[in-house]
C-alpha cells in the first residue's frame, strides 16, 4: 500500500508542516506596538461648530494655539468632521475629535455613558470668570458624585430680530407709555400683541398678507419656549439632591394653560406659516421686506438676517459696500419683552395692568462649551486646550468674530450692551437652560406636535372649523396628554 | 459516512477524519493535503486564540462593563454578539470542508484499494471545474451573499432577542431577553394599537400604491403608444425628466408646494380663499392622498418605462385576429394586453409591492416631525419603516426595531413568495415562448 511504503517519512512531514503553519498562525496574530514615543508631536483633532469654521475664528485659535504650544510639541487640527458627529457611536472605535465644541444638552447626552471627560473645573484660569449657572449646564450626578464634563463658551437663547426703519414714526409718543426711551412692544407681550394687532387691522394689501408684527415658528419649543416657561412649566423635575428627575415630566405645571392660551392669541396675529417651520425658513426675507416687523431666531443667525437686507438694498441701487453697511445699521438684534401676563390674555391694555399682573419672560436657552473626549490618548493636552480656547484672549476674540455673548463675566462685561444683558439674564434665571440628559431627546417631537396643534385652533376658529381647545381645561389636558407622551417616550420601552 | 464504515476504513480514512488533510498526504496528495491541512491548522488556531471566546461571549454578551473615564475597556456586547455570530458562520464553513475532506479522502480510498491511479492536484482541480463548475462560478457570489447578506440579517434578527437599545447601549453590557420585545410589541397597549392602526394603513397604502403606479404607467405607454400619438418622444420625455430628479429633491419639493408658505396656498388665499394645511396635524386623509400623489409622480415613469418596453414585444397579429373575431379594444385589453404585460411583470409587480410596503421616504420628507394623539412615537400616515426609524433611530430602542423589522420581513416574505409561487409567471413559466 502507497501509505506503507514511507509511512514514517510521511507522519514526520505532516507534523511538521502542522507545526510550522500553526507557529505562524500564532506569530501572525501578534498584537502591533504602539509606536508612540518621546519627540512626536501630538495632535489634537479639534471639532468646533460650522459658523467658528466658516467666519475664520477656528482657523484663528488653531494658528493662536499652535503658535503658542508649538515648543511643547502639541498641535491642533480642525476634525474635519460633521459638527453633530457622534462620539459614542465613533469614539469607543478610535473614531472622532479629541475635543469637541457643542450645545449643553448635545455634549451631556454623552457624558451619561462618560464618552466625554469628566474635568476638574477649578483649573481652568475660565474656572472664577463663569457664573455658576453656566457651569451647572455641564453638571452631572453620577452614582451620588457630582462631576463637570464641559467647560462653558457662550449661551444662547432665542432672541427678537427687527429693521430699526420699520420702528413707528411716532412710537414715542404712542408706544412708550413709560418715557423710558424703549419702545413698549419690545417691553411686554401685550403691547407686542397690540402694535401686532394694529399692522393686521391696517393691512391693506388685498390679501391681508403684507403686514405682520410678531412672526415666530410657534411649533418649534425652543424658539417659543416663552408661552411655557414664564408660566411654571418645566422640563424635568428635580430630585432631593438637584439632580434631574426624567419621570417628572412638567410642562403642564403651574399656569402653562394661561401661556398656550397667549400662544393661540399670538397665533390669531400670524398666518398658517407659524404652524409649521414655514416662518423659520422665510423670516430673513420677511423682515428684509418688511413684511413681519420683527422675528424670533437664535443670535448665530444674525448674519443672515444682514445679508437678505443688504441683498434688498442692493436691489434698490445701493453699492455692495454701503448696503451691507446701511443693512448692518438697520437690522437690529434684541432680548424678547420682559414681561407675560399672568393670566395669559394677550388682548389686556397694558395701562391697566399693575405689577402683579405680569410674569417674568422665561426662555430656553443653552450654553455651548468644549468636552475632552474619553477616548482621547491625550488627555492632558486636551485640557491645555480647552484652557488656551477659553481663556480671556480667545472667548474675547470668539465674541468679535462670531457675535457670541461669552459665559466669561469679564469679557461680556467689557463688550457691554446685548451680550452684558444676555450674561445677566442667565444669572438671574430668565435663560431656562436645555437639561443636560439624555432624556431631553424625547421632548421636541411630542411638544412640537403639541404646540402646532394649539396654534392651529386659531385658523380652525378664523375658519369655521371645530375648536380643538376652546377653554383653560382643554388646554391643561392636551399639555398633561403631552407630559405623558415625553414620559411614554421615555420609559416605555426602556424597562 | 456511518461509524460502522468509518470503523471499517483504512488509517489514511480516519487519519483524515480526525485531522483534515493528513490521509491525503498520506497518499502523496500534496497540495490538496496541505491545502486542507492549512484550513484545519487555520481553523484550530482560530478556535484557540479567538473562536472558543467568541462563542461564549456570544452566550453572556459580555461580563465586564467598560468604564471610559478610568480607561478600562470592558466588554462591548454588539461587538460580541458579531464576532460570536462569525465564530459561528466559522465553523460552519469548517465542518462543509471537513464534508469535503471526508469525502475526497473516501474517493482517494477507493480509487487506491480499486488499483487505479489517483488523479494529481491539477488534474483533480481540472476535473472539479469540468464537473461541478456551477459551485466554482457560484463560490464567490455566494461567500458575498453570506457575508453581505446573509451575516447582517442574521445579526438583526439576533438584536430583535436582546435588550440593546435605549439606555443599554455600549458601554453598558446587552442582555439576551428572549421574545420580550415582541411580547411588548404585542402587549403593551400603546405599542400595540399603533401597530395594528400603521399595519392596516402599510398594507393600504402598498396595495394603492402598486395599483396606482402601475395602471398608472401602463396607461401612459399604452397612451403613448397610440398610432394617432404625435412627437411621442417628445412627450415620453416629461416622465423621464420626473423619474430624472433625485427622488428625495421631488419630496421636498413637493413637501413646499404644500406647505403654508408654499405656491398652492399663494394662490388659495391670493384668490380670496384659506389657507389649506395639506399636511399638518388635521390633513388625515389629505396628507394620504398626497402621499399616493407624490410616490406616483416619482414611480410611475419606471412602469411606464417597463410597459412601454413590453407593448414593443406584442404581437400585433393577435389584436388583428381580435379584431377580425369582433372583439372590442376593451376586450383587446383585458384578454390580451393585461395578460401578457401582468406575465412579464409579476416579479416587478412584487418588487415594487415590497418596496411601496417599505417606502420610507414618501412620509418622512413630506409629514416627519409628528407623533399624533393615540399613537406610540407615530402619525398617521407613518408606514411601519417610518415607525421603525423613529424607535431606532430618533429614540434608540434597537431591539424593539428589530423587532418591528422582522416583522415586516415576515410580512413581506410571505406575500412575495405565495403571490409569486401562485402567479402564472411561475407556475407556467413557458406560455409566452
Amino acid at each position: 500500500m502507497i501509505y506503507g511504503t514511507g509511512k514514517k517519512k510521511v507522519k514526520i512531514m505532516v507534523s511538521a508542516i502542522a507545526c510550522v503553519l500553526a507557529a505562524q498562525t500564532f506569530t501572525g496574530c501578534g498584537k502591533e506596538s504602539s509606536v508612540t514615543g518621546g519627540g512626536e508631536t501630538i495632535v489634537l483633532h479639534i471639532l468646533e461648530n460650522d459658523t467658528a469654521k466658516s467666519e475664520g475664528y477656528l482657523e484663528e485659535l488653531l494658528n493662536a494655539f499652535n503658535e503658542a504650544y508649538k515648543d511643547k510639541g502639541i498641535q491642533a487640527v480642525d476634525a474635519n468632521m460633521d459638527e453633530y458627529t457622534d462620539l459614542a457611536a465613533n469614539g469607543p472605535y478610535g473614531y472622532g475629535p479629541d475635543v469637541l465644541y457643542q450645545a449643553n444638552d448635545k455634549l451631556m447626552t454623552y457624558a451619561e455613558d462618560k464618552h466625554i471627560l469628566s474635568l476638574a473645573i477649578e483649573d481652568f484660569e475660565c474656572y472664577e470668570y463663569v457664573p455658576e449657572e453656566a457651569w451647572d449646564a455641564f453638571k452631572i450626578v453620577l452614582d451620588g458624585e457630582t462631576y463637570y464634563c464641559g467647560v462653558p463658551v457662550n449661551i444662547q437663547e432665542p432672541m427678537l430680530f427687527y429693521r430699526a426703519d420699520m420702528m413707528p414714526e411716532n412710537w414715542e409718543e404712542e408706544w412708550d407709555d413709560d418715557g423710558n426711551g424703549v419702545a413698549d412692544f419690545f417691553e411686554n407681550w401685550n403691547d407686542l400683541y397690540a402694535y401686532s394687532s394694529y399692522l393686521r387691522e391696517n393691512d391693506t394689501s388685498s390679501n391681508k398678507d403684507s403686514r405682520y408684527g410678531f412672526m415666530a415658528s410657534l411649533n418649534n419649543l425652543y424658539l417659543s419656549s416663552q408661552f411655557i416657561f414664564s408660566y411654571g412649566g418645566y422640563v424635568f423635575g428635580q430630585n432631593d439632591d438637584g439632580t434631574l428627575d426624567s419621570t417628572d415630566v412638567g410642562f403642564s405645571a403651574g399656569n402653562t394653560a394661561y401661556g398656550m392660551n397667549a400662544l393661540k392669541q399670538m397665533a390669531a396675529l400670524m398666518n398658517e406659516g407659524c404652524i409649521d417651520d414655514t416662518i423659520t425658513l422665510n423670516r430673513y426675507e420677511k423682515v428684509a421686506s418688511g413684511a413681519y416687523f420683527c422675528a424670533v431666531s437664535t443670535p448665530d443667525t444674525y448674519g443672515l438676517f444682514v445679508e437678505k437686507l443688504a441683498l434688498k438694498y442692493e436691489e434698490e441701487g445701493l453699492s455692495a459696500s454701503d448696503a451691507q453697511a446701511k443693512a448692518e445699521e438697520n437690522l437690529c438684534m434684541i432680548e424678547m419683552p420682559a414681561l407675560m401676563p399672568a393670566d395669559g390674555d394677550l388682548s389686556t391694555d397694558s395701562a391697566d395692568m399693575g405689577e402683579d399682573d405680569w410674569v417674568n419672560t422665561i426662555v430656553m436657552g443653552g450654553v455651548n462649551g468644549y468636552g475632552i473626549s474619553s477616548y482621547t490618548e491625550h488627555r492632558e493636552a486636551c485640557i491645555e486646550f480647552v484652557d488656551f480656547a477659553t481663556s480671556y484672549e480667545m472667548i474675547k476674540l470668539r465674541a468679535d468674530t462670531l457675535g457670541i455673548a461669552p459665559t466669561r463675566s469679564d469679557v461680556a462685561q467689557e463688550q457691554g450692551g446685548l451680550t452684558d444683558m444676555i450674561f445677566n439674564s442667565l444669572s438671574e434665571g430668565r435663560i431656562y437652560l436645555m437639561p443636560s440628559i439624555k432624556a431631553v431627546d424625547q421632548i421636541w417631537v411630542p411638544m412640537q406636535t403639541i404646540m402646532s396643534d394649539i396654534a392651529k385652533d386659531a385658523f380652525r376658529e378664523r375658519n369655521g372649523e371645530t375648536v380643538k381647545y376652546p377653554d383653560l381645561n382643554s388646554l391643561q389636558s392636551a399639555l398633561e396628554t403631552a407630559d405623558k407622551n415625553v414620559y411614554d417616550a421615555i420609559y416605555t420601552l426602556s424597562d | 459516512m456511518d461509524k460502522k464504515s468509518l470503523r471499517k476504513s483504512s488509517f489514511p480514512v480516519k487519519a483524515s477524519a480526525l485531522i483534515m488533510g493528513s490521509g491525503q498526504l498520506m497518499y502523496k496528495q500534496w497540495v490538496k493535503g496541505l491545502l486542507y491541512l492549512l484550513v484545519f491548522a487555520a481553523t484550530v488556531v482560530y478556535m484557540i486564540l479567538m473562536g472558543a471566546e467568541d462563542i461564549v461571549g456570544f452566550f453572556t454578551l459580555g461580563t465586564e462593563e467598560a468604564d471610559p473615564w478610568l480607561g478600562t475597556s470592558g466588554d462591548d456586547s454588539v461587538i460580541m454578539l458579531l464576532r460570536g455570530l462569525l465564530a459561528f458562520f466559522i465553523i460552519i464553513a469548517f465542518f462543509a470542508v471537513h464534508f469535503s475532506n471526508i469525502r475526497d479522502i473516501l474517493e482517494i480510498d477507493k480509487k487506491v484499494r480499486a488499483g487505479k491511479p489517483v488523479p494529481g492536484f491539477v488534474k483533480s482541480v481540472s476535473i472539479f471545474m469540468d464537473r461541478k463548475f456551477y459551485i466554482v462560478a457560484l463560490i464567490l457570489p455566494v461567500a458575498g451573499v453570506l457575508v453581505f447578506n446573509i451575516l447582517p440579517i442574521v445579526f438583526m434578527i439576533l438584536i430583535a432577542f436582546t435588550n440593546y437599545g435605549g439606555d443599554t447601549v455600549p458601554p453598558k453590557l446587552v442582555d439576551w431577553i428572549g421574545f420580550g420585545n415582541f411580547v411588548k410589541i404585542l402587549s403593551l397597549s400603546d405599542i400595540k394599537s399603533t401597530f395594528f392602526k400603521i399595519l392596516a394603513w402599510n398594507i393600504l397604502w402598498a396595495v394603492l400604491s402598486t395599483f396606482i403606479n402601475y395602471f398608472g404607467g401602463l396607461f401612459l405607454a399604452l397612451l403613448l403608444n397610440k398610432k394617432c400619438v404625435k412627437g411621442k418622444a417628445f412627450w415620453r420625455a416629461f416622465p423621464i425628466l420626473a423619474y430624472a430628479v433625485p427622488g428625495f429633491i421631488t419630496m421636498l419639493a413637493f413637501k413646499f408646494m404644500f406647505s403654508y408658505g408654499g405656491p398652492i396656498n399663494y394662490y388659495i388665499t391670493s384668490a380670496g380663499g384659506s389657507a389649506v394645511g395639506f399636511l399638518d396635524i388635521d390633513a388625515g386623509i389629505k396628507a394620504k392622498l398626497i402621499g399616493l400623489f407624490v410616490n406616483a409622480w416619482i414611480s410611475i415613469p419606471t412602469s411606464m418605462l417597463l410597459a412601454t418596453g413590453i407593448l414593443s414585444n406584442m404581437n400585433t397579429d393577435l389584436y388583428e385576429a381580435a379584431s377580425i373575431d369582433g372583439a372590442s379594444k376593451w376586450k383587446q385589453f383585458i384578454k390580451i394586453t393585461l395578460p401578457f404585460v401582468i406575465f412579464s411583470t409579476t416579479p416587478v409587480l412584487i418588487t415594487s409591492f415590497i418596496g411601496n410596503f417599505n417606502n420610507f421616504g414618501i412620509f418622512y420628507f413630506l409629514r416627519g416631525g409628528l407623533y399624533m394623539d393615540g399613537y406610540f412615537l407615530a402619525s398617521d400616515t407613518d408606514l411601519l419603516i417610518n415607525w421603525l426609524y423613529n424607535l431606532s433611530i430618533d429614540n434608540n430602542y434597537y431591539g424593539i426595531g428589530a423587532a418591528v423589522s422582522l416583522i415586516i420581513f415576515i410580512i413581506t416574505s410571505i406575500f412575495s413568495l405565495t403571490v409569486y409561487v401562485r402567479s402564472s409567471a411561475y407556475r407556467r413559466e413557458d406560455t409566452f415562448r
